[in-house]
Protein backbone atom coordinates (compact mmCIF):
# COMPACT_ATOMS: atom_id res chain seq x y z
CA UNK A 1 0.00 0.00 0.00
CA UNK A 2 1.37 2.95 -0.70
CA UNK A 3 2.15 5.54 1.85
CA UNK A 4 -0.65 8.33 1.37
CA UNK A 5 -3.16 5.74 0.65
CA UNK A 6 -2.31 4.19 4.25
CA UNK A 7 -2.60 8.12 5.77
CA UNK A 8 -5.61 8.13 3.82
CA UNK A 9 -7.06 4.40 5.51
CA UNK A 10 -5.19 5.46 8.90
CA UNK A 11 -7.47 8.69 9.37
CA UNK A 12 -10.77 7.32 8.57
CA UNK A 13 -9.70 4.84 10.93
CA UNK A 14 -8.83 7.43 13.83
CA UNK A 15 -11.88 8.84 13.27
CA UNK A 16 -14.11 5.16 13.40
CA UNK A 17 -12.46 4.22 16.41
CA UNK A 18 -12.68 7.58 18.53
CA UNK A 19 -15.76 8.22 17.16
CA UNK A 20 -14.94 12.11 16.58
CA UNK A 21 -18.24 13.88 15.67
CA UNK A 22 -16.98 16.86 13.86
CA UNK A 23 -13.65 16.16 12.40
CA UNK A 24 -13.89 14.14 8.86
CA UNK A 25 -10.78 12.13 8.14
CA UNK A 26 -9.74 14.84 5.37
CA UNK A 27 -9.56 17.23 8.03
CA UNK A 28 -6.36 15.87 9.97
CA UNK A 29 -3.35 17.22 8.47
CA UNK A 30 -0.49 14.62 8.82
CA UNK A 31 1.45 16.72 10.88
CA UNK A 32 -1.44 18.00 13.25
CA UNK A 33 -0.17 16.68 16.96
CA UNK A 34 -2.85 13.95 17.94
CA UNK A 35 -3.06 15.17 21.56
CA UNK A 36 -3.03 18.30 23.37
CA UNK A 37 -3.07 21.56 21.40
CA UNK A 38 -3.94 19.86 17.48
CA UNK A 39 -6.92 16.96 17.10
CA UNK A 40 -7.28 17.25 21.16
CA UNK A 41 -6.95 13.62 22.23
CA UNK A 42 -6.66 12.44 25.49
CA UNK A 43 -5.02 9.48 27.45
CA UNK A 44 -8.25 7.10 27.15
CA UNK A 45 -7.99 8.07 23.00
CA UNK A 46 -4.27 6.63 23.46
CA UNK A 47 -5.18 3.17 24.74
CA UNK A 48 -8.06 3.06 21.46
CA UNK A 49 -5.65 4.15 19.07
CA UNK A 50 -2.99 1.37 20.84
CA UNK A 51 -5.60 -0.81 20.38
CA UNK A 52 -6.80 0.47 16.15
CA UNK A 53 -2.70 -0.65 15.72
CA UNK A 54 -3.40 -4.33 17.18
CA UNK A 55 -6.71 -5.28 15.24
CA UNK A 56 -5.81 -3.38 12.61
CA UNK A 57 -2.22 -3.73 12.00
CA UNK A 58 -1.08 -6.72 13.94
CA UNK A 59 1.33 -4.48 16.34
CA UNK A 60 1.69 -4.81 19.60
CA UNK A 61 3.06 -1.71 21.75
CA UNK A 62 4.21 -3.31 25.25
CA UNK A 63 6.49 -0.32 26.17
CA UNK A 64 4.81 3.15 27.14
CA UNK A 65 7.79 5.15 26.47
CA UNK A 66 7.54 3.74 22.76
CA UNK A 67 3.50 4.48 22.21
CA UNK A 68 4.74 8.17 22.75
CA UNK A 69 7.23 8.45 20.40
CA UNK A 70 4.81 6.75 18.02
CA UNK A 71 1.34 8.49 18.93
CA UNK A 72 2.62 11.87 17.44
CA UNK A 73 1.01 12.46 14.64
CA UNK A 74 -0.32 10.77 11.32
CA UNK A 75 3.36 10.81 9.97
CA UNK A 76 4.68 9.15 12.99
CA UNK A 77 2.38 6.28 13.06
CA UNK A 78 1.99 5.83 9.41
CA UNK A 79 6.17 5.66 9.52
CA UNK A 80 5.71 2.95 12.28
CA UNK A 81 2.95 1.19 10.95
CA UNK A 82 5.12 0.37 7.75
CA UNK A 83 8.04 -0.71 9.49
CA UNK A 84 6.17 -2.91 11.85
CA UNK A 85 2.83 -3.88 10.48
CA UNK A 86 2.30 -8.12 10.44
CA UNK A 87 -1.11 -7.59 8.39
CA UNK B 1 -43.56 13.03 50.05
CA UNK B 2 -41.36 15.82 48.38
CA UNK B 3 -42.07 18.81 46.41
CA UNK B 4 -40.70 18.85 42.71
CA UNK B 5 -39.13 22.35 41.93
CA UNK B 6 -37.54 21.68 38.11
CA UNK B 7 -38.01 19.51 35.83
CA UNK B 8 -36.27 18.52 32.19
CA UNK B 9 -37.37 15.57 29.64
CA UNK B 10 -35.81 14.37 26.36
CA UNK B 11 -38.57 12.46 24.39
CA UNK B 12 -39.77 11.38 21.30
CA UNK B 13 -41.84 14.29 21.61
CA UNK B 14 -40.86 18.62 21.72
CA UNK B 15 -40.39 18.15 25.74
CA UNK B 16 -36.81 19.70 25.52
CA UNK B 17 -36.30 23.49 25.70
CA UNK B 18 -38.93 25.22 23.25
CA UNK B 19 -41.64 22.53 24.71
CA UNK B 20 -44.18 21.44 22.32
CA UNK B 21 -46.55 18.58 23.37
CA UNK B 22 -49.73 19.51 21.10
CA UNK B 23 -47.68 18.54 18.32
CA UNK B 24 -47.69 14.84 17.95
CA UNK B 25 -43.74 13.64 16.56
CA UNK B 26 -45.05 9.60 14.55
CA UNK B 27 -43.27 6.70 15.76
CA UNK B 28 -40.82 5.37 13.09
CA UNK B 29 -41.20 1.64 11.86
CA UNK B 30 -42.74 1.21 15.50
CA UNK B 31 -39.70 3.43 17.41
CA UNK B 32 -40.78 5.81 19.13
CA UNK B 33 -36.67 7.68 18.92
CA UNK B 34 -35.97 10.20 21.21
CA UNK B 35 -35.72 13.96 19.84
CA UNK B 36 -32.05 14.31 20.99
CA UNK B 37 -30.75 17.84 21.31
CA UNK B 38 -27.03 19.57 20.36
CA UNK B 39 -26.47 18.97 24.07
CA UNK B 40 -24.88 22.40 24.86
CA UNK B 41 -22.89 21.95 27.94
CA UNK B 42 -21.50 18.71 27.89
CA UNK B 43 -17.36 18.38 26.67
CA UNK B 44 -17.37 17.01 23.08
CA UNK B 45 -14.41 15.13 24.05
CA UNK B 46 -16.94 13.12 26.32
CA UNK B 47 -19.83 13.63 24.71
CA UNK B 48 -18.49 11.64 21.76
CA UNK B 49 -18.09 8.73 23.77
CA UNK B 50 -21.56 8.14 25.20
CA UNK B 51 -23.91 5.42 24.33
CA UNK B 52 -27.35 6.92 23.99
CA UNK B 53 -28.91 6.29 27.14
CA UNK B 54 -25.90 8.43 29.03
CA UNK B 55 -26.69 10.68 26.28
CA UNK B 56 -29.97 11.09 27.11
CA UNK B 57 -29.37 11.23 30.49
CA UNK B 58 -26.60 13.32 30.62
CA UNK B 59 -28.36 15.79 28.15
CA UNK B 60 -31.51 16.12 30.03
CA UNK B 61 -29.99 16.54 33.69
CA UNK B 62 -27.01 19.12 32.89
CA UNK B 63 -29.57 21.86 32.52
CA UNK B 64 -30.70 21.25 35.86
CA UNK B 65 -27.53 21.24 37.77
CA UNK B 66 -25.95 24.00 36.10
CA UNK B 67 -29.36 26.22 36.67
CA UNK B 68 -30.25 24.48 40.53
CA UNK B 69 -28.62 27.37 43.85
CA UNK B 70 -27.61 24.94 45.60
CA UNK B 71 -25.58 21.66 44.09
CA UNK B 72 -27.80 18.55 45.07
CA UNK B 73 -27.02 16.27 47.66
CA UNK B 74 -27.59 13.26 45.80
CA UNK B 75 -28.13 11.94 42.44
CA UNK B 76 -30.77 9.08 41.97
CA UNK B 77 -31.36 7.54 38.44
CA UNK B 78 -33.89 5.09 37.73
CA UNK B 79 -32.84 2.64 34.13
CA UNK B 80 -33.93 -0.19 33.58
CA UNK B 81 -31.39 -1.26 30.84
CA UNK B 82 -28.83 1.33 30.77
CA UNK B 83 -26.31 1.66 27.81
CA UNK B 84 -27.20 -2.04 26.77
CA UNK B 85 -26.15 -0.72 22.76
CA UNK B 86 -22.64 -0.36 24.12
CA UNK B 87 -22.95 -3.37 26.03
CA UNK B 88 -23.48 -5.58 23.45
CA UNK B 89 -21.12 -3.51 21.02
CA UNK B 90 -18.12 -4.59 23.54
CA UNK B 91 -19.50 -8.21 24.21
CA UNK B 92 -19.53 -8.62 19.94
CA UNK B 93 -15.75 -7.07 20.27
CA UNK B 94 -14.65 -10.35 22.52
CA UNK B 95 -16.01 -12.48 19.33
CA UNK B 96 -14.94 -10.13 16.73
CA UNK B 97 -11.43 -9.74 17.68
CA UNK B 98 -11.08 -13.77 18.91
CA UNK B 99 -10.95 -12.27 22.87
CA UNK B 100 -8.05 -10.01 21.99
CA UNK B 101 -7.33 -6.54 22.95
CA UNK B 102 -10.52 -4.93 24.22
CA UNK B 103 -10.63 -1.14 24.52
CA UNK B 104 -12.93 0.14 27.97
CA UNK B 105 -14.82 3.11 26.86
CA UNK B 106 -17.87 0.80 25.37
CA UNK B 107 -18.14 -1.19 28.77
CA UNK B 108 -17.26 1.87 31.09
CA UNK B 109 -20.36 3.88 28.97
CA UNK B 110 -22.33 1.23 28.96
CA UNK B 111 -23.28 -0.33 32.79
CA UNK B 112 -25.87 1.10 34.43
CA UNK B 113 -24.67 3.08 36.76
CA UNK B 114 -22.84 5.56 33.76
CA UNK B 115 -25.17 7.66 33.96
CA UNK B 116 -25.24 8.83 37.16
CA UNK B 117 -21.63 8.47 37.63
CA UNK B 118 -20.80 10.81 34.69
CA UNK B 119 -23.09 13.37 36.33
CA UNK B 120 -21.86 13.14 39.27
CA UNK B 121 -17.93 13.74 37.19
CA UNK B 122 -19.38 16.10 34.99
CA UNK B 123 -20.40 18.15 37.73
CA UNK B 124 -17.98 17.69 40.21
CA UNK B 125 -20.78 16.37 42.96
CA UNK B 126 -19.40 14.25 45.49
CA UNK B 127 -22.51 13.64 47.19
CA UNK B 128 -24.84 9.88 47.52
CA UNK B 129 -24.66 8.68 43.74
CA UNK B 130 -26.95 6.10 42.93
CA UNK B 131 -28.63 3.65 40.21
CA UNK B 132 -31.50 2.10 40.42
CA UNK B 133 -32.16 -1.07 38.04
CA UNK B 134 -35.58 -2.51 38.66
CA UNK B 135 -37.07 -2.98 35.60
CA UNK B 136 -40.63 -1.35 35.36
CA UNK B 137 -39.94 0.27 38.82
CA UNK B 138 -36.21 1.19 38.31
CA UNK B 139 -37.67 5.15 38.60
CA UNK B 140 -40.28 4.14 40.72
CA UNK B 141 -37.33 3.07 43.32
CA UNK B 142 -35.65 6.40 42.66
CA UNK B 143 -38.51 8.10 43.85
CA UNK B 144 -39.02 6.13 47.10
CA UNK B 145 -35.18 6.74 47.51
CA UNK B 146 -35.46 10.06 47.54
CA UNK B 147 -38.25 10.11 49.74
CA UNK B 148 -36.57 8.20 52.05
CA UNK B 149 -33.25 10.37 52.21
CA UNK B 150 -35.22 13.42 52.65
CA UNK B 151 -37.36 11.92 55.50
CA UNK B 152 -33.93 10.99 56.87
CA UNK B 153 -32.61 14.43 56.48
CA UNK B 154 -34.50 17.23 56.12
CA UNK B 155 -33.74 20.44 53.93
CA UNK B 156 -31.74 18.19 51.24
CA UNK B 157 -32.43 18.46 47.49
CA UNK B 158 -31.69 15.21 45.05
CA UNK B 159 -31.97 15.09 41.06
CA UNK B 160 -33.65 11.99 40.44
CA UNK B 161 -34.33 10.39 37.03
CA UNK B 162 -35.61 7.96 34.95
CA UNK B 163 -34.03 6.94 31.58
CA UNK B 164 -33.89 3.78 29.25
CA UNK B 165 -32.89 3.84 25.24
CA UNK B 166 -33.90 2.01 22.49
CA UNK B 167 -31.39 -0.59 21.51
CA UNK B 168 -31.39 -2.93 18.81
CA UNK B 169 -30.62 -5.68 21.20
CA UNK B 170 -33.52 -5.18 23.36
CA UNK B 171 -36.06 -4.25 20.65
CA UNK B 172 -35.43 -7.60 18.82
CA UNK B 173 -35.63 -9.38 22.14
CA UNK B 174 -38.69 -7.92 23.56
CA UNK B 175 -39.87 -7.96 20.27
CA UNK B 176 -39.39 -11.79 19.54
CA UNK B 177 -40.82 -12.04 23.25
CA UNK B 178 -44.38 -10.72 21.82
CA UNK B 179 -43.85 -7.09 23.34
CA UNK B 180 -44.07 -5.19 20.45
CA UNK B 181 -46.21 -5.17 17.51
CA UNK B 182 -45.83 -7.04 14.44
CA UNK B 183 -47.73 -4.58 12.31
CA UNK B 184 -46.86 -1.37 11.61
CA UNK B 185 -48.85 1.54 13.77
CA UNK B 186 -49.32 5.16 13.96
CA UNK B 187 -50.02 7.46 17.23
CA UNK B 188 -53.80 7.26 16.99
CA UNK B 189 -53.98 3.27 15.66
CA UNK B 190 -52.03 2.54 18.84
CA UNK B 191 -55.40 2.54 21.23
CA UNK B 192 -56.97 0.04 18.17
CA UNK B 193 -59.26 -2.60 20.35
CA UNK B 194 -57.78 -6.42 19.74
CA UNK B 195 -54.42 -5.92 18.87
CA UNK B 196 -51.58 -7.08 21.10
CA UNK B 197 -48.58 -5.39 22.18
CA UNK B 198 -47.65 -2.35 22.30
CA UNK B 199 -44.53 -0.09 20.44
CA UNK B 200 -40.99 1.06 21.91
CA UNK B 201 -40.05 4.38 23.49
CA UNK B 202 -37.16 5.79 24.84
CA UNK B 203 -36.31 8.95 26.84
CA UNK B 204 -34.92 10.47 29.65
CA UNK B 205 -36.97 13.11 32.89
CA UNK B 206 -35.19 14.30 35.35
CA UNK B 207 -36.28 16.84 38.53
CA UNK B 208 -35.09 18.47 41.09
CA UNK B 209 -36.56 17.58 44.44
CA UNK B 210 -36.72 18.65 48.45
CA UNK B 211 -38.95 19.36 51.05
CA UNK B 212 -39.54 22.75 50.56
CA UNK B 213 -43.08 23.57 49.10
CA UNK B 214 -41.44 27.80 47.59
CA UNK B 215 -41.37 27.85 44.34
CA UNK B 216 -41.76 24.56 43.41
CA UNK B 217 -43.88 23.11 40.12
CA UNK B 218 -45.50 20.56 42.14
CA UNK B 219 -46.05 17.68 44.59
CA UNK B 220 -45.69 14.93 44.39
CA UNK B 221 -47.45 13.03 47.15
CA UNK B 222 -47.72 9.43 47.08
CA UNK B 223 -46.25 6.50 45.35
CA UNK B 224 -47.50 3.18 45.50
CA UNK B 225 -45.54 0.13 43.41
CA UNK B 226 -46.85 -3.40 43.82
CA UNK B 227 -46.42 -6.86 41.64
CA UNK B 228 -49.69 -8.53 40.64
CA UNK B 229 -51.23 -10.57 37.89
CA UNK B 230 -54.95 -10.02 39.71
CA UNK B 231 -57.20 -7.70 38.88
CA UNK B 232 -58.84 -7.23 41.75
CA UNK B 233 -55.85 -7.14 43.67
CA UNK B 234 -55.56 -3.85 41.47
CA UNK B 235 -58.21 -2.38 42.32
CA UNK B 236 -58.47 -2.91 45.99
CA UNK B 237 -55.04 -1.31 46.20
CA UNK B 238 -55.69 1.73 43.91
CA UNK B 239 -58.85 2.21 46.36
CA UNK B 240 -56.86 2.32 49.35
CA UNK B 241 -54.62 4.58 47.73
CA UNK B 242 -57.02 7.19 46.65
CA UNK B 243 -58.65 6.52 50.32
CA UNK B 244 -55.28 6.78 52.18
CA UNK B 245 -53.58 10.26 49.94
CA UNK B 246 -57.34 11.94 49.42
CA UNK B 247 -59.40 13.86 51.51
CA UNK B 248 -62.33 11.65 52.19
CA UNK B 249 -65.13 11.83 49.19
CA UNK B 250 -62.48 13.55 47.08
CA UNK B 251 -61.05 12.22 43.61
CA UNK B 252 -58.42 12.93 41.53
CA UNK B 253 -58.55 15.82 38.64
CA UNK B 254 -57.41 13.70 36.00
CA UNK B 255 -56.66 9.85 35.47
CA UNK B 256 -52.66 10.25 33.60
CA UNK B 257 -52.76 6.26 32.38
CA UNK B 258 -50.15 4.29 31.15
CA UNK B 259 -52.59 1.98 28.63
CA UNK B 260 -49.94 1.11 25.84
CA UNK B 261 -52.21 -0.35 22.82
CA UNK B 262 -51.77 -3.84 24.73
CA UNK B 263 -55.60 -5.57 24.88
CA UNK B 264 -53.71 -7.86 27.07
CA UNK B 265 -53.17 -5.67 29.80
CA UNK B 266 -56.31 -3.54 28.95
CA UNK B 267 -57.92 -4.50 31.78
CA UNK B 268 -55.60 -3.48 34.73
CA UNK B 269 -56.50 0.78 33.10
CA UNK B 270 -60.22 -0.39 32.85
CA UNK B 271 -60.54 -1.48 36.34
CA UNK B 272 -58.76 2.02 37.33
CA UNK B 273 -61.22 3.84 35.27
CA UNK B 274 -63.92 2.16 36.50
CA UNK B 275 -62.98 2.85 39.85
CA UNK B 276 -62.21 6.67 39.82
CA UNK B 277 -65.72 6.95 37.77
CA UNK B 278 -66.62 8.61 34.94
CA UNK B 279 -66.38 11.95 36.07
CA UNK B 280 -63.38 12.48 36.12
CA UNK B 281 -60.90 13.13 32.71
CA UNK B 282 -58.62 10.49 31.72
CA UNK B 283 -55.31 11.15 29.46
CA UNK B 284 -53.45 8.25 28.14
CA UNK B 285 -49.28 9.08 27.21
CA UNK B 286 -47.79 5.79 25.43
CA UNK B 287 -49.08 7.48 21.78
CA UNK B 288 -46.39 9.74 22.56
CA UNK B 289 -43.77 7.97 24.31
CA UNK B 290 -43.92 4.40 23.05
CA UNK B 291 -43.13 1.80 26.01
CA UNK B 292 -40.34 1.42 28.27
CA UNK B 293 -39.42 0.26 32.15
CA UNK B 294 -38.72 3.95 33.11
CA UNK B 295 -41.42 5.61 30.72
CA UNK B 296 -43.55 6.45 34.24
CA UNK B 297 -40.73 9.36 34.61
CA UNK B 298 -42.13 10.88 31.23
CA UNK B 299 -45.59 10.83 33.26
CA UNK B 300 -44.60 12.72 36.17
CA UNK B 301 -43.04 15.13 33.68
CA UNK B 302 -45.92 15.11 31.90
CA UNK B 303 -47.99 15.51 35.06
CA UNK B 304 -46.31 18.89 36.60
CA UNK B 305 -46.42 20.31 32.77
CA UNK B 306 -49.96 19.73 32.76
CA UNK B 307 -50.73 21.16 36.03
CA UNK B 308 -48.43 24.12 35.46
CA UNK B 309 -50.30 24.81 32.54
CA UNK B 310 -53.73 23.80 33.91
CA UNK B 311 -54.13 22.30 30.35
CA UNK B 312 -53.38 19.06 28.37
CA UNK B 313 -53.27 18.61 24.70
CA UNK B 314 -56.98 17.33 23.03
CA UNK B 315 -54.42 14.21 21.46
CA UNK B 316 -53.71 12.65 24.99
CA UNK B 317 -57.27 12.64 26.36
CA UNK B 318 -59.63 9.58 26.37
CA UNK B 319 -62.22 10.91 28.06
CA UNK B 320 -62.88 14.51 29.17
CA UNK B 321 -64.62 15.65 32.67
CA UNK B 322 -66.93 19.08 33.04
CA UNK B 323 -64.24 21.96 33.21
CA UNK B 324 -62.11 21.24 36.21
CA UNK B 325 -58.83 22.54 37.19
CA UNK B 326 -55.87 19.55 37.36
CA UNK B 327 -54.90 19.75 40.61
CA UNK B 328 -54.33 16.22 42.06
CA UNK B 329 -53.19 13.66 38.88
CA UNK B 330 -53.34 10.47 39.43
CA UNK B 331 -50.56 8.28 37.42
CA UNK B 332 -51.10 4.58 36.92
CA UNK B 333 -49.15 2.20 34.97
CA UNK B 334 -47.85 -0.90 34.77
CA UNK B 335 -44.89 -2.95 33.40
CA UNK B 336 -45.63 -5.94 31.58
CA UNK B 337 -48.69 -7.21 33.04
CA UNK B 338 -46.68 -7.67 36.37
CA UNK B 339 -45.38 -4.41 37.96
CA UNK B 340 -47.75 -1.76 38.80
CA UNK B 341 -47.22 1.69 39.79
CA UNK B 342 -49.54 4.82 41.31
CA UNK B 343 -48.78 7.82 41.89
CA UNK B 344 -50.37 10.80 42.83
CA UNK B 345 -48.84 14.12 41.98
CA UNK B 346 -50.64 17.63 42.89
CA UNK B 347 -50.62 21.24 42.64
CA UNK B 348 -47.87 22.57 45.14
CA UNK B 349 -49.62 24.58 48.29
CA UNK B 350 -48.28 27.54 47.07
CA UNK B 351 -49.31 27.57 43.44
Amino acid sequence: METAELKKQLKEQIVKFLNLLSVKPEDIKDDEPLFGEGLGLDSIDSIELIVLLSREYGIEIKDPKEGRKILVDVNTMVAYIEKHRTK
Amino acid sequence: MFYIHKTTCISPQQTFSAVDIEHLNEPVNNKFQAVEPSYEGIPPGILRRMGKAVRLGVGAAMPLVHHSTQPPDGIIIGTSMGGLEDCIKFLNQVIEYNEGMLTPTNFVQSTSNAIAGQLGLLSKNKGYNITHVHRGFSFENAILDAAMLLKETPGTNYLIGGVDEISSYNYNIEYLGGWYKKEIFSSKDLYTPGSVASIAGEGAAMFLVNDQSTGAEAQLKAIHIFQTEDIATVGNQLRQFLEKNLPAGEKPDLLLSGENGDSRFLKYYTTCETLTGNDITIARFKHMMGEYPTVSSVAVWLACEIIKQNALPQHMLKSKSPDRDFKNILIYNNYKGLQHSMMLVSKAENQ
